[in-house]
């Protein structure tokens, strides 16, 4: 049995995430050609996929059954990180964010770490939750609901007032995604869900209704101005072509411009500021237009599609409950980075999981994969289980 | 287990619905990036092409030039200049709108590139409703361009005569704007700026859109002219790239108005002299102002070339040439009536780097001297004898003579053909060493009439040819760099004048005669190739005249090397180190031992040189001169410095060695400068120590 543990290394998944780390690594490489400013990141995300492939054996050794344990010390590590950027020396502002730390010319930022941390506490909580409570009825759905929300707002609060909405939109996706596969039941969910959606619908309600007071109200009563900035920006780009809007524009004009086919390997027209991490996408889109762009949302749907088919196939609740979570963060990710870059959503900065540029996202999001790589090789356990289904 | 079961199933439920959630957000990005990159890609690129796609390209000045001792031969001057950087989508209007409050500024004074028509469409500009009131109704119905034609057909002296000077000022500062291309600096006026005049338009910059003030550069050659025409030109901003080579060019990210070497070594080296624009990216908004400007390569000035030429070397021999030419006409005033050059090579033996090249060409109207060092690569001429060490080595490895084998001095006698000897007399029966030593042509013939198959001689007997010899001779030659390219990094050389060239088929009589250097013509530094390979033991090395590139710097010393030019081996001559040994030997006895003919010239020089002298029959204007050239190296144990030279046309019958005085001062001048050098180093070193002390 032991041995049979051993043996499921997931081609699939693996496969999928090379192809996507190869087109980042290329892109990498044409950027950097196009424009000095972009040299050489590519070979330091090599460096960087490589390590990364270290952290994600590491994180194999151990049955992923037994992370239930560090669960709350990492939840606990987690918010101490987020909240020592107000008080720990090496905390380090930059452009009016306190997102990072700063140790020698290295930055970390605690936020890409904690959204794992999430994953793996709510995925406890709420098995733990499910081991005690054998009948479901509003006191279960209230008090799981309870514990899921109160250990996922602090650290949405403590990633919005940094501020990045970006990241702690990430965290309440993660909450959200559990929230729908943790028994609660449909109608407690429907109930939640629908008085989130009135609040937010009457919020944009208010935004068209009077644009200037809201945006006003925000601007004078909040520390939100970005946002409201960039609200302003996405509803009507045009108006703001040297501030806010200029990256929409320039990304929809890259984009746009690749058309069915792209225009060829290294061929950029368009200059974008960040193009290496958060807009990556546009540089696939220009050089490869519809067809390329095509091929990286592809390749991330079956990342996601295995991950979810291994979340059904493992009989450990808490596995599937981390699937989850996972698929949680790189779905809003994905689907947010993209689709800011279309003008499907308002520009926040997040970078496209894997295809960006950055070291510690990059080590974050492949220490994912070793947690649903864990939980792929330890399926077999049940295997007699399931052939007798 | 039944608690996990239960417990577990309303996952697959959730999961589902998850999932195809996942699925729709998903389809919609896929639906929006087909609205975006389908449907709308083609405004998206028809909006850059409108706005964005603009970047800019500022040359950087091109690298210098420095010889072996690092002193600076090419340089940039850098002066004042205004430039103007259109914006987008600038009408005729707004140039002249400039110029006109440019004129206010600025002195414009050479007017003389304005043509007519520019005079025709200012006119036009400025007094629009009258041009086009001379259309009748019927014209009015054309096309604008051919309305704008028959205005101009219609123009008369009178109107032309209505521009005022000021005016034409006016013009011809609008015509350097109408040249610009948008977002791209181009310089109006860069002659004779004034400090006043640089500072006026400074202040007033901003009320003149797209006009500056900066710098730009022109080539300064240090120590003109000796190396100058070798050195080369480059185009000036207004010939820009040269037309027969625009695609290459353009190919490799040039712009139509930027400098290029044209010529010499400028040409030559252009890829390393150029150097890397500085690119920026404009983006602009809708209305084509430039919003923000972006880096995307920053510039670097090109490798500076340092030449393997040493100046103070090379100025020496240059005034040596000078003064030879004028003391042979001042001698022989009627006998060298025909000569007016002489070229000489110094390089170094084991690495082809050439040290010294001068060519001096004497004007005999004028009485001056001129700088023509290119003839060393491009003037062929007949060098006489200094080619007899190739044709004894092709004898003896060919194996038609055997070391020491004698032949006996005499007048050669064919039937049916003019007699053939030697210039001098009582030779005797030299061996192959002798025959170099006394200069035997006599025994070069024999080798050469062997190699066409007339083994035997037997006086007045036709000369018998079979019509391989010439082949074989050339291959030896050719192995010496004789009759073929001499892989100089240069962009052009001379291969000679060759006999297959002249006559075919070449006949035995004339195998004879190209065996004494007597048929075929060679350029200096073919000789200059040949007595290196002979002296460095038998490798045919390139001669370079770039020794290695480096890295600019900001500061007057040379920056840190860059690439070192390795010498370049062409071939190593096949043959038995023995043969090469015997001709070296014989090159030695021409110059030390008494009977050797340059020994009166060179026996009593301390760094022990060899070589080779030679005359050569020259005709000019039908009347005959020699050739006088020399080939050497020294110490001939162990050369360090080889040398050519030839003067052409010299005077029958006088007795000014011309060649032979030329190759002892350079050798002494060589030899002078390193004592002198290596003196100077001592003592600056003993000094250094003596500070020390103290």
């Amino acid at each position: 049995m032991d041995n049979q543990r051993q043996q499921r290394v997931d081609t699939f998944l693996i496969t999928t995430i090379v192809l996507i780390i190869g087109i980042s690594v290329f892109t990498l490489y044409t950027l950097g050609e196009a424009y000095s400013s972009f040299e050489g990141y590519y070979k330091r995300q090599i460096i960087w996929f490589i390590v990364s492939c270290i952290g994600v054996a590491a994180i194999m050794v151990i049955d992923f059954d037994r992370y239930r344990k560090f669960a709350w010390p990492l939840y606990i590590l987690g918010i101490f990180m987020l909240a020592g950027l107000h008080f720990l020396p090496w905390a380090w502002e930059n452009n009016g964010a306190l997102r990072w730390y700063k140790f020698g010319s290295t930055t970390l930022q605690p936020s890409e770490f904690v959204k794992v941390f999430l994953v793996v506490i709510l995925a406890h909580v709420i098995t733990s939750h499910n081991e005690k409570w054998s009948t479901k009825n509003l006191k279960y759905d209230l008090i799981l609901l309870g514990k899921i929300i109160a250990i996922t707002i602090p650290m949405f609060l403590l990633i919005a007032i940094q501020p990045d909405i970006g990241s702690s939109l990430v965290i309440l996706s993660i909450a959200g995604f559990l929230i729908v596969i943790s028994g609660i039941r449909w109608r407690t969910i429907v109930t939640l869900f629908g008085t989130a959606f009135v609040i937010v619908a009457s919020l944009f309600l208010l935004y068209f209704s009077n644009p200037e007071g809201f945006i006003s109200f925000i601007e004078d009563e909040t520390s939100f101005d970005h946002v409201a900035d960039r609200i302003k920006a996405w509803d009507n780009p045009h108006l703001y072509t040297d501030g806010s809007a200029m990256q929409a524009i320039k990304s929809m004009m890259a984009i746009g411009s690749g058309q069915l086919s792209g225009k060829g390997s290294m061929n950029y027209q368009v200059w974008i500021p960040e193009r290496h991490t958060d807009m990556i996408f546009t540089a696939v889109a220009e050089q490869f237009g519809f067809v390329g762009s095509s091929v990286i949302i592809i390749l991330y749907f079956l990342l996601i599609y295995r991950i979810i088919q291994i979340a059904l196939e493992t009989k450990e609740p808490f596995g599937t409950y981390l699937c989850v979570g996972i698929v949680g963060m790189f779905t809003y990710q994905i689907f947010q980075n993209i689709g800011m870059s279309i003008q499907l959503l308002p520009l926040t900065g997040l970078p496209l999981p894997f295809l960006s540029y950055g070291g510690t996202s990059l080590l974050v999001y492949m220490a994912a994969i070793g947690l649903v790589l864990n939980i792929r090789s330890r399926q077999k356990s049940f295997m007699f289980e399931s052939d007798n289904q | 287990m039944g608690e996990k079961k239960k417990q577990k199933s309303h996952l697959p439920l959730r999961l589902n619905v998850l999932f195809f959630a996942i699925f729709i957000l998903f389809s919609l990005l896929i639906l929006q990036l087909g609205v975006v990159q389908i449907l709308h890609g083609e405004d998206a690129q028809a909006e850059i092409d409108r706005t964005e796609n603009v970047t800019s390209k500022t040359p950087v000045p091109r690298a210098k030039m420095y010889d072996r001792n690092g002193n600076l031969i090419v340089d940039n001057d850098l002066k004042y200049a205004i430039t103007y950087t259109p914006p987008r989508n600038v009408q005729p209007e707004d140039n002249l709108e400039t110029a006109e409050k440019l004129v206010n500024y600025m002195n414009m004074e050479d007017t003389d590139s304005v043509t007519e028509r520019d005079m025709k469409d200012y006119w036009i500009l400025k007094n629009r409703e009258k041009a086009f009131s001379r259309l009748s109704s019927e014209e009015l119905t054309l096309s604008d361009s051919e309305q704008y034609q028959i205005v101009l057909d219609r123009m008369t002296q009178e109107d032309l005569n209505s521009i005022t000077d000021e005016e034409m000022e006016v013009i011809a500062i609008k015509r350097e704007l109408d040249q610009a291309t948008q977002l791209t600096p181009h310089v109006i006026k860069n002659e004779g700026i004034s400090k006043e005049e640089y500072a006026i338009i400074a202040e007033h910059a901003h009320e003149l859109p797209g006009i500056s003030v900066s710098t730009d550069w022109e080539r300064v050659k240090v120590n003109h002219p000796t190396l100058s025409n070798l050195i080369g030109n480059i185009t000036n901003r207004n010939e820009g790239l040269p037309r027969q080579d625009i695609n290459h060019y353009l190919s490799r990210n040039y712009s139509l108005n930027d400098r290029v070497g044209e010529s010499g070594l400028e040409e030559e080296y252009e890829p390393y002299l150029q150097g890397q624009k500085e690119v920026r990216q404009h983006i602009t908004n809708s209305s084509g102002e430039v919003i923000k400007s972006e880096l995307v390569r920053e510039g670097e000035r090109g490798k500076d070339l340092m030449l393997s030429v040493d100046m103070e070397l090379q100025k020496e021999i240059d005034k040596i040439l000078q003064e030879e030419l004028q003391a042979a006409i001042t001698k022989h005033p009627y006998e060298n009536r025909y000569v007016d050059r002489a070229m000489a090579v110094m390089m170094d033996p084991d690495t082809g780097e050439v040290l010294a090249i001068s060519g001096q060409r004497y004007d005999r109207d004028k009485k001056e001297f001129y700088d023509e060092p290119y003839r060393v690569l491009y003037d062929a001429q007949l060098p006489g004898s200094a080619v007899k060490g190739a044709t004894v080595l092709a004898g003896l490895d060919s194996g038609v003579i055997q070391p020491g084998e004698r032949f006996r001095d005499q007048r050669l006698q064919f039937k049916g053909s003019p007699d053939k000897g030697s210039w001098t007399s009582s030779i005797g029966s030299p061996t192959d060493i002798d025959a170099l030593k006394k200069s035997s042509n006599v025994y070069m013939f024999r080798v050469a009439m062997r190699l066409g198959g007339h083994w035997d001689y037997v006086p007045k007997q036709p000369l018998s040819y079979n019509g391989e010899g010439y082949q074989i001779l050339s291959n030896y030659f050719k192995q010496f760099g004789l009759g073929t390219k001499t892989g100089v990094d240069y962009p052009y050389e001379a291969t000679g004048v060759l006999g297959s060239d002249r006559v075919s088929p070449v006949k035995g009589y004339e195998v004879l005669d190209m065996a004494i250097g007597q048929f075929e013509a060679y350029t200096t530094i073919q000789l200059g190739q040949y007595v290196s390979t002979i002296a460095n033991g038998g490798y045919r090395i390139a001669p370079r005249l770039v020794k290695q590139l480096h890295n600019p710097s900001n500061t007057e010393e040379l920056g840190s090397v860059y690439q070192v030019q390795k010498p370049t081996i062409l071939n190593k001559v096949e043959m038995e180190e023995q043969y090469l040994n015997r001709v070296q030997e014989g090159f030695r006895q021409v110059f030390q031992e008494s009977g050797g003919t340059a020994s009166s010239y060179f026996n009593d020089a301390e760094y022990k040189p060899a070589g080779k002298t030679g005359t050569a029959q020259a005709f000019i204007e039908g009347v005959e001169t020699n050739n006088l050239s020399l080939v050497g190296y020294a110490p001939y144990d162990n050369p360090e410095v080889a040398f050519a030279l030839i003067v052409p046309y010299t005077g029958q019958g006088n007795e000014y060695k011309i060649n032979n005085i030329i190759g002892r001062r350079m050798l002494d001048a060589y030899f002078e400068l390193k004592e002198e050098r290596e003196l100077g180093n001592k003592k600056s070193s003993e000094d250094e120590e003596e500070s020390e002390e103290e």
